[in-house]
């Protein structure tokens, strides 16, 4: 008991100060893409060609679109075209699906402000059911480290719960198998109303390398990433509830 | 000990690739029957954050006597993936990457070192530094990560908060080298995607001296205490003879070759081999010419038995008389550098330029035991098929047998003490 106390004395207080204050990422971290106005057809083909995700890169009239739904933030094509960038930018997370499209000449981004009073009214408790569907778990270990002392998501009222039952929403994360399917249809229906579905990594949004089965609703939340940094889900979660 | 396969047809080839064990359809349950026979039933979708799995505990009275384990929730096909993607390699390597999220920079040496084999290309010294590097952070975070786990699971919770913690600087050592907590997009075919700079190298020695202190006295903690030793000793033993006839590989093999195969034993081996990795990551930070990059793929134990694929040997399809078989490597036990890629070519009569079929096998010493990836080649470098066989296929087996006779209670610190990839086993 006494050498627990020492030794915790020794180590000090270690939570982060994010947020209010600005998480500490790594040098080389990817965050949201930028695309220069005046990218090429020939600047997309030739990133296209090293993207590892099937119709995450794209260009119409419009000009060169990036589905960050899709993407697995490798910068490979970051590497061969110099009209791509992959910025510090760690807020990722959206409420509509379109808003993870990132379009070419698009400069200045503000994340989304939560304006549905049914998810404002979890601000100061929500309670997550979290389903693994299929993914490689990497999402799952980095959901599994906000409830360490280090991010400690329990102070602003968020958990992860062992039951439906308990849960104001159902956290995907994978690409729902075929095997998981029939379990994560019935686990979505066993949350009590109202609920809602918060799809967290490229394989839960779009099926990302693979190929998706069905989500039993519209996600009211996306987290993109390969896995989301937990500064980015966290950030996501914060903002969905309109505490950010 | 060396095994040594040889096939007449690409066929036999197949078939024995087939016969190493993977993705299992869940099925119905053998009934127990008896007055005091009674079945829980676990999953697939588990209490905590982690992968579907589902557990039937077949009890007779408060003792189970049997663990069915079924898996197959977390197919999704990576191996076709991979096949279907030839031609472009950063789809395949990231397919490989998310074979099994923590145990990403494995999968993704084992498949580069696969195309460099095939290609002949081999990567400069420091970019092998650096993959072992990131092979050496990957196995401290998640051997810090499940001996906290294991500490929450006895209620011992010091030691389950400083790890959670400890763990998440080590996946942010691992970012810092690469920008990514996993290891993921760093390692390519031929090389690696960033550099080891001298800054960085200062930076993480410098970190990894802090970290470690706090570690230490984590886990001193928790394996001076009493009450954690008494839950962890003795429970789960899976005794050396068993681990050898069911073929266990990895930590679990360890436990049980040098220690007693319980719960604690597999804790130690996992306190052993963080302090290994660390003198590894110490000699890989320091000069150039005192390190030679060998240990990446041997199996920790210097024990042949514990590495499952030793030769495969893929002959001229159809023409088995005019093949004859020239390159076998198998791992050699003790000797580090000689466990690395297999390669094995069949040749016709001797002359390399008409070799048809070529299987590369290669075996990583990733955290949980040997990581092996085989792929069949066809002459004009097709790529035939994928094969990935993670160390827990081999010890589910493990975890089964561990269980018996114990109360379901002691489940959570026997799967801890194992920790298995369902994602890596069913692909």
């Amino acid at each position: 008991m006494l050498k627990a106390l020492f030794e915790r004395l020794r180590q000090g207080f270690k939570t982060g100060a994010f947020p209010p204050a600005a998480p500490n990422l790594p040098p080389d971290f990817r965050g949201r893409p930028e695309i220069d106005s005046d990218i090429t057809a020939e600047d997309v083909e030739r990133a296209q060609s090293v993207c590892p995700v099937v119709g995450a890169l794209s260009r119409d009239v419009e000009g060169a679109k990036l589905d960050m739904g899709r993407c697995i933030f490798c910068g490979r094509c970051a590497e061969v075209c110099g009209k791509i960038r992959f910025t510090k930018e760690y807020r990722l997370g959206v409420f509509r699906r379109e808003d993870l499209v990132v379009k070419s000449g698009e400069h200045g981004y503000e994340p989304p402000k939560q304006t549905d009073p049914a998810a404002l009214s979890l601000k100061r408790s929500l309670q997550l059911r979290e389903v693994s569907a299929g993914g490689c778990a990497a999402c799952e270990l980095d959901a599994n480290v906000l409830g360490t002392l280090a991010w400690d998501m329990g102070r602003f009222g968020i958990r992860f719960v062992a039951s439906p039952r308990h849960a104001d929403a159902i956290y995907v994360t994978g690409p729902v198998s075929k095997n998981m399917q029939l379990a994560l249809d019935k686990t979505f229906a066993a949350a009590p109303e109202p609920k809602f579905l918060i799809a967290a990594g490229a394989c839960a949004i779009s099926g990302g390398l693979y190929e998706r089965g069905n989500l039993p609703a519209t996600p009211v939340l996306y987290i993109p990433g390969c896995p989301p940094h937990p500064a980015t889900t966290l950030e996501a979660l914060l903002r969905f509830t309109g505490s950010l | 000990m060396t095994e040594t396969k040889i096939f007449e047809t690409a066929a036999e080839a197949n078939a024995f690739l087939d016969s190493l064990g993977g993705y299992v359809e869940p099925k119905a349950v053998t009934p127990l029957k008896g007055e005091s026979a009674h079945e829980v039933a676990v999953g697939p979708v588990h209490a905590g954050v982690i992968e579907p799995g589902h557990f039937r505990f077949q009890c007779m009275g408060e003792d189970v006597y049997n663990l069915q384990i079924f898996l197959g929730y977390q197919h999704r096909g990576v191996e076709d993936a991979i096949a279907a993607a030839d031609g472009n390699r950063s789809r395949q390597i990231a397919l490989a990457e998310t074979c099994a999220g923590d145990t990403s920079i494995a999968a993704a040496t084992c498949f580069a070192e696969i195309c460099e084999t095939r290609d002949g290309k081999h990567p400069t010294d420091e970019d092998l530094r650096l993959r072992e590097l990131l092979l050496e952070l990957e196995r401290v975070a998640n051997h810090v990560g499940d001996l906290g786990a294991l500490a929450g699971d006895v209620a011992f919770l010091p030691t389950a908060s400083f790890c959670g913690r400890i763990r998440g600087e080590y996946l942010n050592m691992t970012a810092l080298l690469c920008g990514n907590r996993f290891g993921r997009n760093a390692v390519v075919p031929g090389g690696m995607r960033v550099a080891l700079t001298d800054e960085k190298k200062a930076k993480l020695a410098e970190w990894i001296s802090r970290v470690r202190k706090d570690l230490d006295g984590a886990l001193r903690l928790m394996f001076e205490e009493p009450t954690v030793l008494e839950r962890l000793e003795g429970t789960g033993v899976v005794p050396k003879e068993t681990a050898e006839e069911i073929g266990l590989v990895g930590v679990a093999r360890r436990a049980s070759a040098e220690l007693q195969g319980d719960v604690l034993s597999r804790a130690l081996v996992r306190r052993m081999e963080i302090d290994e990795a660390h003198a590894r990551i110490a000699s890989l930070l320091g000069d150039a010419a005192s390190c030679r990059v060998t240990a990446i793929t041997a199996p920790h134990t210097g024990d042949a038995a514990s590495c499952r694929v030793t030769a495969i040997t893929a002959t001229h399809p159809g023409d088995a008389a005019s093949s004859r078989v020239t390159t076998i490597t198998a791992p050699h036990p003790g000797d580090a550098a000689s466990c690395r890629v297999t390669t094995i070519t069949a040749t016709r009569h001797g002359d390399a330029a008409s070799c048809r079929v070529t299987t590369i096998v290669v075996t990583v010493n990733a955290w949980r035991g040997p990581l092996v990836h085989a792929a069949l080649f066809d002459p004009d470098g097709k790529l035939l098929r994928y094969k990935i066989v993670d160390p827990s296929a081999h010890n589910w087996q493990g975890l089964a047998y561990a269980l018996r006779g114990e109360q379901i209670s002691n489940f959570p610190i026997c799967n801890k003490s194992f920790n298995l990839s369902y994602c890596g086993t069913d692909r």
